[in-house]
């Protein structure tokens, strides 16, 4: 492309970072001085024998090259994504104060680096703290306007902020700069949020395609893919995406653990167990606790379910430590599971401040529901529902809000309306929809 | 063909993609739970996007003389050992060769080309990790003997015309599957490629033939020397007249020797082009021009794209003469330069009257540079040279770039022209790698086949006439392989476990023979 044109000659050490950032700087608005002719034999030292999947290496010679030359800010910065990517790999958040270290000592030896800046805003993405994402994906943008990744840092931080006007303008001016696997996909959930899932169906398959086939990346999109399905309702094509990721990568977690959702969703317990217990194990966090708690839950299994929510607890400690938000994750299981509801509604008061999103006010709405709070629980969820998502657990929140103030037809038509957009949207609360949807 | 200088890091190529692919568009999934938000991938990089090479000339296959055969490359600097997923076309891409046939800078007829992947086969059953696998070797490219393939592309040619010109257009590739042919894994998993390629070779209706697959790069130069600023084996580079002839390379090796890229070939009546219907010798309309371009699928949240269906494509690689877009555009304009049609190109004449490559050249203390004088051939070259053609006010580039004739009051932009009047020469071997500048009519800039020299001819034409007097190149003047003599044109591409690149400290490597051929 013709921003790799743009490295000519004199500064084709430039070169190895923008291949191994995949691009994430224009050079062309790269206005701070070429790097030392030298550091790019140190990129390619540092990339040579790197594969796919071998992230560690990586960060191994990175490491290596920085015990030499501690600033240069090339390796600098590519080690803090490395980092990034290692915590994306094993669900460690002990990555993410490493990565912000490196990412952070770039930014003082070269104060206004876009890349680094960059970084930044996806660390902050990461550990869920939406303000600083949008401040340092702004401060980014102004530095490399015609990055889309920068744009799309902007839109990622607004979507949880529920800020979705200026999101979506922000994921338009994404897929216009690149229109490629990371603009496809937030162009995608941009209309599921607007209520539109049969026309996201169309750019997330376009996602798939400019994977790359690369495993990773394919298996992201395919799960994707396949969870837009599901809350479709279209179960079996839900299926066979998350095999089809499988298929591609082996041991995927995300696909392991939504295959294991389907499976139980469908009854087979066994199948649904082992799925889930392999992903909980690859990667204790908590969406994957939470989906083997439910699956020992509804097997029958009360007693694992409940050895669960102590792991549970020591997750919270652990992301707590390395800088991670995780109030909105943790308030949602505890309300779900019943357990310690006034702490729980608080999280979700003090979630909902840093995160008013559709799903932070959808959340708060159902931990008001279940501490008695119905009256103030219905406008949260008037909110989770303003832009007309078609999402199966927000509309049967609703039925239980509408059930709480006494109003039973309504809340039967909200009950109903969930089955009907998904009959399988929770194992432990699909079957009550059913029940009381009569 | 922004390849050529970003890939001036050769040796981190393929790993840097493989990092690029692994660490950065890896995901960073979230659940779809309702507590998380979805972060998708950040960066890309799309080589199946970046054109590298387009030719356009009459066939000199014995028999199909009155054909037009237009080619582009993508999926730059190909290393065959790239596996496990090596190389594809885009399946969200719309590969397009745009032709105008009655001079006026658009595109009157359009070929498109799209593709689609699927996952597959013994691959797919073994839960095996990769695209393709050698159980069982692979002999075909559909049914028995196609089972290894676990990755494989499907495409669709459409011909697009204008309205009331009467011509048949449509889907050309009919219902049929039409199988892009893989990339050469190595001979083990492909025992015999290039019987397996020869299955890829499609007849579609209107007697168009159509090809789409991995060939071996037809690209030469020294790469790094060139971008270099001509820092090549020779100081000055000049050639000597008997190694100018010569069918060997004087100094320097080829940067590219080894790499492969990916072919869209078409073979097209001429009669389907000309703007009177009418075959090569009877035509009054004999001057074809065409520019390659890729467009990308443009879905929107809000605006435009946003609606169901297809939505818009976006054009974001577009490719006519050779080098211009690397050695003429100035970096601020490359990406918007991309994005037009030739009809725009008016805007970037600054570049062509200033090339800067012609100061470069000066700064160097290589001779002084000046005007190209008319050769007195055709419409199609410089012509007769204007009073006011400069250093700085280089008409001479504008006439041989972006007009169909020097007369013609404006630029129609830059196309690749061919005048179908024009004697086709054949046999191969008897085409001259310096084409009408040697006398060879059949070459470029009369359209350009895969033997000609664009390098050495882009200086030349750059520097002026004391670079032609000088001879002036850079050492490279024959691909690494020999180039076949019938459809697709070029040759059978390196496998995975055989091939080489070669090195400056290497010994000087004058094929033939040549290190592989069709």
């Amino acid at each position: 492309m013709t921003r790799r044109l743009a490295l000519a000659g004199t500064v084709a050490a430039l070169a190895a970072t923008v291949f191994l950032l995949g691009g994430a700087l224009s050079p062309a608005e790269e206005a701070q001085p070429a790097p030392l002719a030298s550091s790019n034999a140190v990129a390619e030292q540092s990339l040579e024998g790197f594969r796919v999947g071998d992230t560690p290496a990586l960060v191994r010679r990175l490491q290596a090259v920085l015990r030499s030359r501690p600033d240069d800010i090339d390796s600098l910065s590519a080690l803090g994504f490395a980092y990034l990517q290692r915590a994306r790999e094993t669900g460690d958040p002990g990555y993410y104060p490493k990565a912000e270290a490196a990412l952070r000592r770039t930014l003082t030896l070269r104060p206004g680096n876009a890349l680094a800046t960059s970084g930044l805003g996806s660390l902050a993405l990461s550990r869920h703290r939406f303000r600083e994402a949008l401040r340092l994906g702004r401060r980014a943008r102004a530095l490399a306007p015609k990055t889309a990744a920068n744009w799309g840092i902007v839109g990622d931080a607004l979507v949880e902020l529920g800020r979705h006007k200026e999101a979506f303008r922000a994921f338009d001016a994404m897929v216009r700069l690149d229109p490629d696997l990371p603009s496809y996909a937030r162009i995608s959930y941009a209309r599921e949020l607007l209520g539109r899932p049969g026309a996201a169906v169309r750019p997330m398959q376009a996602a798939v395609d400019a994977s790359g086939f690369e495993p990773e990346p394919y298996a992201w999109t395919k799960v994707q893919l396949g969870k837009l399905f599901w809350s479709m309702g279209k179960t079996e094509a839900a299926a066979r995406e998350y095999r089809g990721a499988l298929t591609f990568f082996p041991g995927y977690v995300y696909a392991l653990d939504a295959l294991a959702q389907s499976e139980a969703a469908q009854g087979r317990y066994g199948r649904a167990v082992r799925l889930a217990k392999r992903a909980a194990e690859a990667m204790p966090l908590p969406q994957m606790i939470t989906t083997l708690a439910d699956t020992y839950w509804a097997s029958g299994q009360r007693r694992l379910a409940r050895q669960q929510y102590g792991v549970m607890d020591a997750i919270a400690r652990l992301l707590k430590a390395n800088g991670v938000r995780a109030d909105l994750d943790l308030a949602l299981f505890d309300v779900d599971h019943g357990i310690r509801l006034p702490r729980a509604l608080a999280a979700a008061r003090r979630a909902h401040r840093e995160r008013p999103s559709l799903d932070g006010d959808d959340v708060l709405a159902w931990a008001l529901a279940r501490n008695d709070k119905c009256g103030e629980a219905l406008h949260y969820s008037k909110r989770s529902l303003r832009l007309g998502t078609r999402d199966a657990l927000k509309f049967f929140h609703r039925g239980m809000i509408e059930r709480c103030l006494g109003r039973e037809s309504n809340s039967r038509a909200w009950f109903s309306k969930a089955l009907r957009q998904n009959p399988h949207f929770s194992l432990r609360w699909a079957p009550v929809a059913r029940r009381y949807a009569r | 063909m922004k390849r050529r200088l970003g890939l001036i890091a050769l040796a981190l190529a393929a790993v840097a993609l493989a990092v690029a692919a692994a660490m950065i568009r890896g995901a960073s999934p979230d659940s779809a739970s309702a507590a998380s938000h979805r972060e998708a991938p950040l960066i890309s990089y799309t080589p199946a996007e970046d054109l590298t090479d387009v030719f356009m000339f009459r066939s000199y296959e014995a028999g199909n003389q009155d054909t037009v055969v237009m080619l582009m490359n993508v999926n730059p600097f190909s290393e065959p050992s790239g596996a496990p997923n090596y190389y594809n076309f885009d399946p969200n891409a719309t590969y397009t060769f745009n032709v105008d046939n009655n001079t006026d800078g658009l595109a009157d007829i359009r070929f498109e080309v799209n593709f689609t992947t699927e996952i597959r086969g013994v691959v797919r059953a073994l839960g095996l990790p990769f695209a393709y696998a050698a159980l069982p070797p692979i002999t075909a490219l559909d049914g028995a003997g196609s089972e290894g393939l676990g990755l494989r592309q499907k495409y669709t040619v459409r011909m697009i015309t204008q309205p009331g010109r009467g011509r048949p257009g449509g889907l050309l590739s009919g219902t049929q599957d039409r199988f892009a042919v893989p990339s050469n894994v190595g001979p083990r998993t492909m025992p015999n490629y290039p019987n397996l390629a020869s299955q890829g070779i499609y007849q579609l209706g209107g007697n168009v033939r159509v090809f789409a697959g991995q060939r071996q790069d037809p690209f030469y130069i020294d790469l790094g020397g060139v971008f270099d600023t001509l820092n090549l084996a020779r100081n000055p580079p000049l050639l000597s007249p008997a190694e100018d002839a010569a069918e060997k390379n004087a100094f320097g090796v080829d940067a590219l020797s080894g790499f492969n890229v990916s072919t869209i070939a078409l073979e097209v009546p001429a009669s389907l082009l000309t703007g009177d219907g009418l075959g090569s010798a009877a035509t009054a309309q004999p001057a074809i021009g065409m520019y390659a371009s890729v467009s990308k699928f443009l879905a929107g949240v809000q605006g435009a794209g946003s609606g169901r269906g297809v939505g818009a494509f976006t054009q974001t690689n577009r490719m006519a003469n050779p080098l211009v877009n690397e050695l003429v555009i100035g970096t601020v304009d490359k990406d918007r330069w991309n994005s037009v049609t030739p009809d725009q190109d008016l805007q970037f004449a600054q570049y062509v009257l200033n090339p800067r490559l012609a100061t470069a050249f000066e700064l160097l203390g290589l001779p002084g540079t000046g005007c190209v004088p008319a050769v007195g051939v055709v419409n199609l070259l410089p012509g007769a040279q204007a009073a006011q053609c400069s250093k700085t006010n280089r008409i001479d580039l504008v006439n041989a770039l972006l007009k169909y004739n020097p007369a013609d009051a404006a630029p129609t932009g830059d196309f690749l022209r061919l005048n179908l009047k024009l004697p086709v020469t054949t046999p191969l071997a008897s085409q001259n790698r310096l084409g009408v500048a040697a006398g060879d009519l059949g070459g470029f800039p009369n359209g350009r086949r895969p033997k000609d020299d664009v390098v050495d001819l882009a200086i030349r034409l750059v520097g002026g006439p004391a670079y032609f007097t000088a001879r002036a190149g850079d050492g490279i003047n024959v691909d690494d392989f020999q180039l076949p003599a019938t459809f697709p044109f070029l040759a059978t591409p390196s496998d995975g476990i055989n091939r080489v690149h070669l090195d400056r400290r290497d010994p000087v490597f004058a094929p033939p023979p040549f290190l592989g051929g069709p």
